[in-house]
């Protein structure tokens, strides 16, 4: 089964876990992936190349460009077809998505979600504009930790890579509030019971 | 929003790919009762059945569905020389519009009494009628020069949103966007900085003509009154017939242009104006018409070029978030950011948002963002 990381989620992982892409796991035979959209976000913005140095390794940009999901023509009107719903359906309630801490996903993040919804594949995100959006349209999608304890289940990260990105993630001040609150819950072999 | 399916594009699309009614409605995981009433215009289909159709059928959103107009927002341009606008372009300030209607309740109060222009008309004498009525108001004379402070508070007494923009002078498709929300009343009015300053004033007097023509906001009369409007107000009959008299007492057309360029000068404006201004005086005045070719005056014009707005308001060049928004609200009067600023506190609304009402880059937005969240 096809699981596509979205730029921020991508970036809060890919460091720390190695190889990230395309390798089997779990019972559903999980295999990680990546649009070219989040080669093309890094690289239109030098805040995100500041913020994330080794994106451009060779070893990462390797594995990326490796792993590149190519689009058939129907595959492309198909998920254009969907995204063109999924956006609209974003600007007839910009209330829902502007209030409880989400943002509007962007026509890109409604061409992910569609991409999930035609190849299939299940989106992962931390972004609860898109995870209200999966909801409605019934779409699967993971945030980043949802995929961190699957892989951790399978045994294909260990307890100390968790550590490390936690920990990572809090010195930079990037800690979505999701990830926060199941901290004590779903990851309480680790880091015990909520102080 | 009042929604129907498209009923004539979904048999189009069925006939050309071979699939039954009955197919369609297996595909979907429905019965076929409910694709018959969806059909009919009895029921609409979930989201995620919509989504089915679409991916089916291979049809977007606009091919699927009929929606209504009401609440639709409305968008005029001023566009730069031979830009074209598009579909996509209009789809995308539409977006804009429709996210910036949460953003309507965190504005601050707006003025309810308006001045409209009743009779927008593009014929000289009407023109200079409502511009001398304009420029009444503001309180200055026929021959006054009208400074940027006038336009600004007119833009106020009308209820208008300003959104000054950092859009580069190049690429991007608009000097300027007019978005109006015809339900919530109000209306965005984005001003790129990053544009001659001598343009400017220009297009500032355009986007009030929009403000003060709400029925023609769109259409394609409207941008022509818009630019009718903004050349009578920034320079009048009074002016122009003084220039008129100055330039054909000249002994040469060099000289005749310098009478020309002088008056851009003091007026701020460009040699362009002037120079339009002048010609439309002269015409319906029923006086010869000065014989500079337009082409001369695009030359002159373009070897002549100013600093941009941005470039004498953020000195040095980009401005961090803080002094942009300050220099805004200080210069523009604008409740904008502060909308913004409430609305993130408030709902805690993300980066993203910023980004896409501000159609900025995300590196800007992030900044912007975080510099509005404090």
């Amino acid at each position: 089964m096809l699981v596509l990381l979205d730029t921020n989620a991508y970036l809060r992982l890919a460091k720390r876990i190695r190889p990230l892409l395309g390798v089997e796991f779990g019972h559903n035979q999980y295999s990680l992936n990546v649009l070219k959209q989040v080669e093309d976000e890094v690289f239109k913005s030098p805040r995100l190349q500041f913020l994330y140095p080794w994106f451009t390794d060779t070893e990462l940009k390797a594995e990326r460009m490796g792993k590149l999901v190519r689009l058939s023509k129907e595959e492309r009107t198909k998920i254009e077809a969907a995204s063109s719903v999924l956006h609209a359906y974003v600007l007839s309630d910009p209330l829902g998505y502007t209030s409880h801490g989400r943002s509007p996903p962007s026509p890109t993040d409604c061409f992910i979600l569609a991409f999930g919804q035609v190849r299939p594949a299940i989106v992962v995100t931390d972004d609860l504009g898109m995870h209200k959006l999966a909801n409605d349209f019934d779409i699967d999608i993971w945030h980043g930790h949802d995929l961190l304890k699957k892989m951790l289940t399978a045994k294909v990260i260990t307890n100390d890579q968790v550590r490390e990105i936690f920990t990572a993630l809090e010195n930079n001040d990037d800690l979505p509030r999701t990830w926060q609150e199941v901290k004590h819950t779903s990851f309480k072999k680790l880091f015990g019971p909520k102080p | 929003m009042e929604k129907l399916l498209n009923y004539g594009a979904i048999q189009s699309a069925l006939t050309e790919r071979g699939i039954t009614q009955k197919q369609l409605a297996s595909s979907v995981g429905t019965s076929s009762q409910a694709v018959t009433n969806w059909l009919k215009g009895k029921d609409f289909p979930r989201p995620a059945s919509l989504l089915k159709l679409a991916t089916i059928l291979g049809l977007t959103f606009d091919q699927l569905v009929q929606t209504s107009n009401a609440g639709r927002p409305i968008i005029a341009y001023r566009k730069k020389a031979n830009a074209k606008t598009t579909d996509a372009h209009i789809a995308k300030a539409e977006g804009i519009g429709m996210l910036l209607k949460p953003l309507v309740s965190y504005l601050p109060e707006l003025q309810a009494l308006r001045t409209l222009i009743t009779s927008p008309s593009t014929d000289y004498d009407k023109l200079q009628i409502v511009a001398s009525q304009t420029r009444s108001r503001l309180g200055i004379g026929e021959q006054a020069v009208l400074g940027y402070e006038h336009l600004l508070g007119e833009f106020k007494e009308c209820g208008a949103i300003l959104v000054p923009v950092l859009w580069g002078s190049k690429g991007n498709h608009e000097n300027a966007l007019h978005i109006r929300l015809p339900q919530e009343d109000v209306t965005f009015i984005y001003l790129n900085l990053d544009t001659r300053l001598e343009d400017f004033k220009f297009w500032m007097a355009h986007e009030l003509a929009h403000v003060l023509t709400p029925e023609l906001s769109g259409k394609i009369e409207g941008e022509d009154f818009a630019d009718a409007f903004a050349g009578a107000l920034l320079y009048p009959r009074a002016c122009a017939e003084q220039a008129y008299r100055a330039a054909t007492q000249q002994p040469s057309l060099d000289r005749a242009i310098e009478v020309l360029l002088h008056q851009a000068d003091v007026h701020m404006i460009s040699l362009n104006t002037i120079f339009q201004q002048v010609q439309r005086y002269a015409k319906a005045a029923n006086l010869m018409l000065l014989p500079i070719e337009e082409k001369n005056i695009h030359a002159l014009r373009n070897s002549l070029r100013g600093p941009l707005v941005s470039e004498t308001m953020f000195d040095p060049m980009p401005p961090s978030p803080q002094r942009y928004i300050a220099a805004c609200e200080k210069t523009f009067q604008t409740g904008f950011f502060l909308a913004l600023k409430r609305m993130i506190h408030h709902s805690g609304t993300g980066a993203s948002y910023v980004q896409q009402v501000l159609d900025a880059s995300l590196q800007d937005a992030s900044a912007l963002y975080e510099e509005l969240r404090r």
